[in-house]
């Protein structure tokens, strides 16, 4: 079935969408920049970083854009004061709630989190630090989690599930004691259905997921292959639908 | 959802009430499960529904228990099942019974939640009608409006929108707890105005309280301020003042709650129930409670307080589910309503309902204006050591024997005593303790060890203008702070309203005379008759001193225009007191008229009874109401002053030479409430005469307009002075103001408070530092709680007998004796001692 056109404004310039795409998915294709964090292409959008948020007109309610899905006639705003600040603070909230020591990280210099922290201007963070006591599971022969690093952005939640299939990572407890878990809440190299792929680990957006053994120049990851393969994998399903 | 096609459509019934104080629909499931099953029939099949499903709180076992048995009987009678009354209609109701979680309210968490995964909502669209559970067209709706199912349809929707108004038709239970006498469920028409609820249905707070704000909707609704109560209780109207409907909690507060421990403890409870799935909510309200933490043991700023705010608004905006959208709403609108408090937190460290423990030594010291560490005093004593009591009440409060005789005595409402017994009489303790050194040798002594604690001169030139409790005070802390203090007295005496408007049966000169002494003995100067901007300008003021305090109270009685008023032998109740206080003569006849229900009405009263005349108060509402200091009531019915209720002056009658004959009331009925919850006393028709000779107006006091408006300073539209809340400063360089001029007409130890706390912080701005602490001793006395504090009852002080003492201007009630007061000391429960208990 060939999908509707439907034609829609983004800051102003009239483009044309595909129906059932997401708000940030037709701004990426007409080359609009919206930030992101917890979005990664072929995955399935969860709406929990709250950095795509975007204006709708005529309504005073902001949208996040990876979950909305666009409809005929939106006029969307990617970008004003009001989104600025409520992005930066999305991003100060995460680099307070644990502890992000960037020049003691693995992923120094090709971490989404400071790199989008950099892009927002955000010099200091103007809440004091909570400093929580986190693990570092090391357990997994290859690889490691730091849950220091971790922003819960799910994406290995969803990248194991999703694509491959594995179901290894889940989110345990929940408020400000979420946690990342594997298996059955056991220790990663305990987890019988880890495969070892490392697909969360390239997934991942800052230090918290890495590999053993690389330096930071090392472990740039490969979110984009990530990406890829999940687009195939989605496009795979929804055509065998 | 009825023209979705899909081979398998629910509905759900949300029974998860997760609202702590809530419990409407605990209430109707448990009352009757049947209607509710018979909603939701009618709804599936109208809308092609086969499976039902009611998720419904563990916590309640007897609505599980009625569900279950309902259901059950529902199926033997054939209403649920295939083929239901031979429509070809199936449908089936199940029960899952929901772990408690609060997010699970939420409807995409409640499905989550159902479908076996952890409760966590997922954004919307698609809308459950597309896609619910187990992705088929799902429609959940919550208990009460399940129940308005069949009548609805058996009475048509114009009937059921008959009530209600036009936006939010019908009616909606509603919890209503909190400070109120009347608490329960109670179904309203949506419409109704909020203070129908709080004080038609709950009829009002306690006696002697007052309602300070209502919170409605639940955890994350908002506080509304009791000024707003006339809003309307409606969907639309409760969103535009920034709180929710949402399950129809109603929690009611007065003033023993305080509104920044209200939204930090709200915040804490959203925040241990905030799945953690999106940041705002996650982290948003992490630093939120972080920050109102932080407020409430007085260490937050006025940044944090800017950071909270803006964190709200982002945490409201930006969230993923209503859960976190409308959190913030207590703090929000707590910042909005009751700004004050916050400030008293942060900037005076200050709790006024007593709650935030460690902004308080204990509640009678914190619910005291002059903040006076009673538990030491009473300890001390206690301990066999006069003088060192002493010295802990003087430096506190430099006129303990006159607020020892007038104080309102607010710590009496705070007492933890009282959950036992009776409070402890702390007023009478001090007062001992002030008479048993004014009134022996110890007095001279006495003199010299305070003397000694002043600190060096500085050099520093302060002027007080006026000598009432306010101007007294400060002028004593400055002395202490080794300032150079002259008060400037307009009239002939110092003491202000002690002097001149308490009677001398209520504070005999002689004691003032004794605290005057004392004042000017740690060196402050006094200037009679002079009147400060008239005898001497402000701006030589400004020349000759480094800072000048104002502090010349509200000496203007307000006048009533009413006919008659102009007659002879109509008195306003201040000069009348103050003619009778310089025993000067007075003509007031036999029988003499009182308008008004505050202390000066009842002064006049026991005033011109000691007089040899007869008096009547009028009073326009009922005795419960009346402003006075309830003993002084009991005191002058004791004397044989006539009270008349529901009266309001109509007009005076005079006689051909212009004296009067009688007084016409009106009386009146109580209506609606007003902003004070008081009701409000409407008119009748029925009018009463009295015959009488005078009449007084004691109908509430003003400031001098006259020297505020030439003071050339900075006015409130009602004419009091500006000033900065916490230093007391004016819109000029160097002058502060303080007490009534500030406030309004109020009462002595309020009065001093300002006198008090101004001296502090003229001080700290004239020294550049903070020297406050310096003047006041390093007490040593048992910090050890009593293991058995005395069984003893409250000791009350000794009224002379009233036909003794309504003839002579003799004090009326003589203080307590040493084994009394000594006793009065050991029932003190030490709340000001607090048990530390470590973990493990």
């Amino acid at each position: 079935m060939p999908t509707k056109t439907i034609s829609v404004r983004i800051d102003g310039e009239l483009v044309t969408a595909r129906e059932g795409q997401s708000i940030l998915e037709a701004a990426l294709a007409n080359g609009k920049q919206i930030p992101t964090l917890c979005y990664l292409k072929g995955l399935s959008a969860v709406g929990a970083c709250r950095v795509c948020m975007v204006e709708l007109a005529g309504t005073d309610r902001l949208l996040p854009a990876c979950t909305t899905p666009i409809q005929e006639g939106m006029s969307i705003k990617t970008a004003s004061a009001k989104l600025t600040q409520y992005r930066r603070m999305a991003v100060e909230l995460l680099l307070v709630e644990r502890n992000h020591i960037c020049s003691a990280c693995v992923s120094n210099g090709h971490c989404e989190l400071q790199s989008l922290a950099r892009s927002l201007g955000i010099t200091h963070v103007r809440y004091s630090y909570n400093n929580p006591r986190m693990t570092v599971d090391m357990t997994h022969p290859r690889f490691v989690l730091d849950q220091n690093r971790c922003i819960l952005c799910t994406r290995c939640v969803r990248v194991c599930a999703e694509v491959e299939g594995a179901h290894v990572w889940e989110v345990a407890s929940r408020g400000i004691y979420s946690r990342i878990v594997s298996d059955l809440k056991d220790d990663w190299g305990k987890a019988s259905n880890c495969t070892g792929c490392g697909k969360c680990v390239q997934a991942c957006p800052t230090g918290a997921l890495a590999e053993k053994g690389l330096s930071v120049m090392e472990m740039v990851k490969q979110s984009d292959a990530v990406s890829r393969l999940a687009t195939q994998r989605a496009s795979l399903v929804n055509g065998a639908r | 959802m009825a023209k979705a096609k899909a081979d398998t459509k629910y509905i759900i019934c949300n029974a998860d009430e997760g609202d702590p104080g809530a419990y409407m629909n605990r209430n109707e499931i448990e009352g009757d499960p049947h209607s509710l099953l018979e909603g939701m029939i009618i709804g599936a099949y109208v809308m092609g529904a086969t499976e039902g499903i009611i998720y419904v709180r563990a916590e309640y076992p007897l609505a599980v228990s009625r569900l279950t048995k309902a259901i059950e009987q529902a199926r033997e009678y054939g209403l649920l099942g295939a083929n239901i009354l031979d429509r070809g209609f199936n449908f089936n109701i199940q029960l899952v019974q929901g772990a408690g979680a609060f997010v699970c309210g939420e409807e995409t968490a409640l499905i989550a939640s159902l479908e076996g995964q952890a409760g966590r909502p997922r954004p919307r669209p698609p809308y459950p009608a597309q896609r619910g559970l187990w992705d088929k067209p799902t429609n959940i709706n919550n208990v009460e409006t399940w129940y308005n199912v069949a009548p609805i349809v058996t009475r048509g929707p114009a009937w059921f929108a008959e009530t209600g108004s036009a936006k939010s038709p019908g009616t909606k239970v509603f919890s209503l707890v909190g400070k109120i006498q009347n608490t329960g469920l109670v179904e309203m028409p949506l419409g109704t105005p909020l203070k129908s609820f709080i004080y038609d249905i709950g009829e009002g707070a306690a006696p002697g309280r007052r309602v300070k704000a209502v919170q409605t909707g639940g955890p994350s609704g908002g506080c509304i301020p009791v000024e707003m109560l006339d809003t309307p209780v409606d969907y639309e109207s409760l969103a535009q003042i920034g709180s929710i409907m949402g399950s129809g909690g109603m929690v009611v507060m007065d003033e023993d709650n305080c509104m920044v421990d209200v939204a930090r403890y709200f915040i804490e409870f959203t925040h241990s129930e905030s799945c953690g799935k999106c940041v705002p909510c996650r982290v948003g309200l992490n630093k939120a409670l972080r920050i109102l933490n932080a407020i409430t043991k007085g260490s937050g700023t006025r940044e944090q307080m800017n950071l909270l705010d803006e964190l709200g608004r982002m945490i409201r905006e930006c969230s993923l589910c209503a859960l976190g959208q409308s959190a913030p709403n207590p703090v929000l609108t707590t910042m909005r309503h009751f700004r004050e408090e916050y400030e008293d937190h942060i900037v005076a460290h200050r709790c006024r309902a007593g709650v935030c423990q460690e902004l308080a030594l204990s509640p009678c010291e914190n619910s005291c204006p002059l903040r006076m560490n009673i538990p030491r005093f009473l300890e001390l004593y206690q301990e066999g050591r006069l003088e060192d009591a002493f010295e802990s009440v003087i430096l506190d409060n430099p006129l303990p024997a006159s607020t020892g005789r007038v104080c309102q005595h607010p710590c009496d409402n705070r007492c933890r005593r009282q959950s036992f017994d009776e409070v402890v009489n702390m007023r009478e303790v001090h007062r001992f303790l002030a008479d048993a050194i004014y009134q022996s040798d110890l007095f001279e002594p006495m003199l010299e060890r305070i003397r000694a604690r002043k600190l060096a001169p500085t050099g520093r030139k302060v002027a007080v203008a006026g000598s009432g409790p306010t101007g007294l005070t400060a002028a004593f802390y400055l002395a202490m702070l080794g300032h150079d203090v002259t008060v400037f007295e307009e009239r002939s005496e110092a003491g202000g309203m002690l002097r001149f408007a308490i009677p001398e049966y209520r504070l005999p000169k002689s004691v003032l005379r004794k605290e005057l002494d004392l004042i000017e003995g740690v060196g402050v100067k006094m200037v009679f008759n002079t009147r400060i901007g008239f005898d001497v300008p402000l701006n030589e003021l400004a020349s000759q001193f480094d800072a000048v305090f104002l502090s010349i109270g509200t000496w203007k009685e307000s006048w009533l225009y009413l006919p008659g008023t102009e007659l002879k032998n109509v008195h306003p109740a201040l000069p009348f007191l103050e003619s009778v206080a310089r025993q000067e003569k007075v003509v007031t006849g036999a029988r003499v008229a009182i308008i008004g229900g505050g202390n000066a009405a009842i002064d006049s009263a026991r005033t011109v009874m000691r007089m040899g005349a007869s008096a009547t108060i009028l009073y326009r509402r009922e005795r419960q109401d009346m402003p006075a200091i309830d003993e002084e009531i009991q005191a002058a019915e004791d004397e044989g002053v006539r009270f008349v209720f529901l009266a309001a002056p109509h007009r005076i009658l005079g006689g051909a030479d212009g004296s009067v004959k009688a007084i016409e009331i009106v009386k009146t009925r109580l209506g609606e409430y007003d902003k004070s919850g008081r009701r409000r006393p409407m008119p009748t028709d029925e009018v009463q005469r009295f015959e009488c000779d005078s009449v007084i107006l004691a109908v509430g006091e003003t400031f001098d307009q006259d020297f505020c408006r030439a003071s050339g300073l900075e006015l409130k539209e009602e004419g009091t002075i500006i000033v900065d809340r916490f230093t007391y400063e004016t819109s000029r360089p160097n002058f502060y103001a303080g007490g009534d001029v500030i406030t309004g007409a109020s009462n002595v130890s309020n009065a001093m408070s300002c006198g008090k706390q101004a001296a502090q912080k003229m001080d700290e701005r004239l020294m550049g530092e903070q020297r406050w602490e310096r003047i006041f001793p390093d007490f040593e006395y048992s910090r050890t709680a009593p293991g058995e504090p005395s069984l003893s009852r409250r000791h009350a002080a000794h009224d002379l007998p009233a036909a003794l003492r309504v003839r002579s201007q003799q004090e009326v009630v003589a203080g307590l004796d040493p084994k009394e007061a000594l006793e009065e000391c050991r029932r003190c429960l030490r709340c000001d001692l607090r048990a530390t208990v470590t973990a493990n």
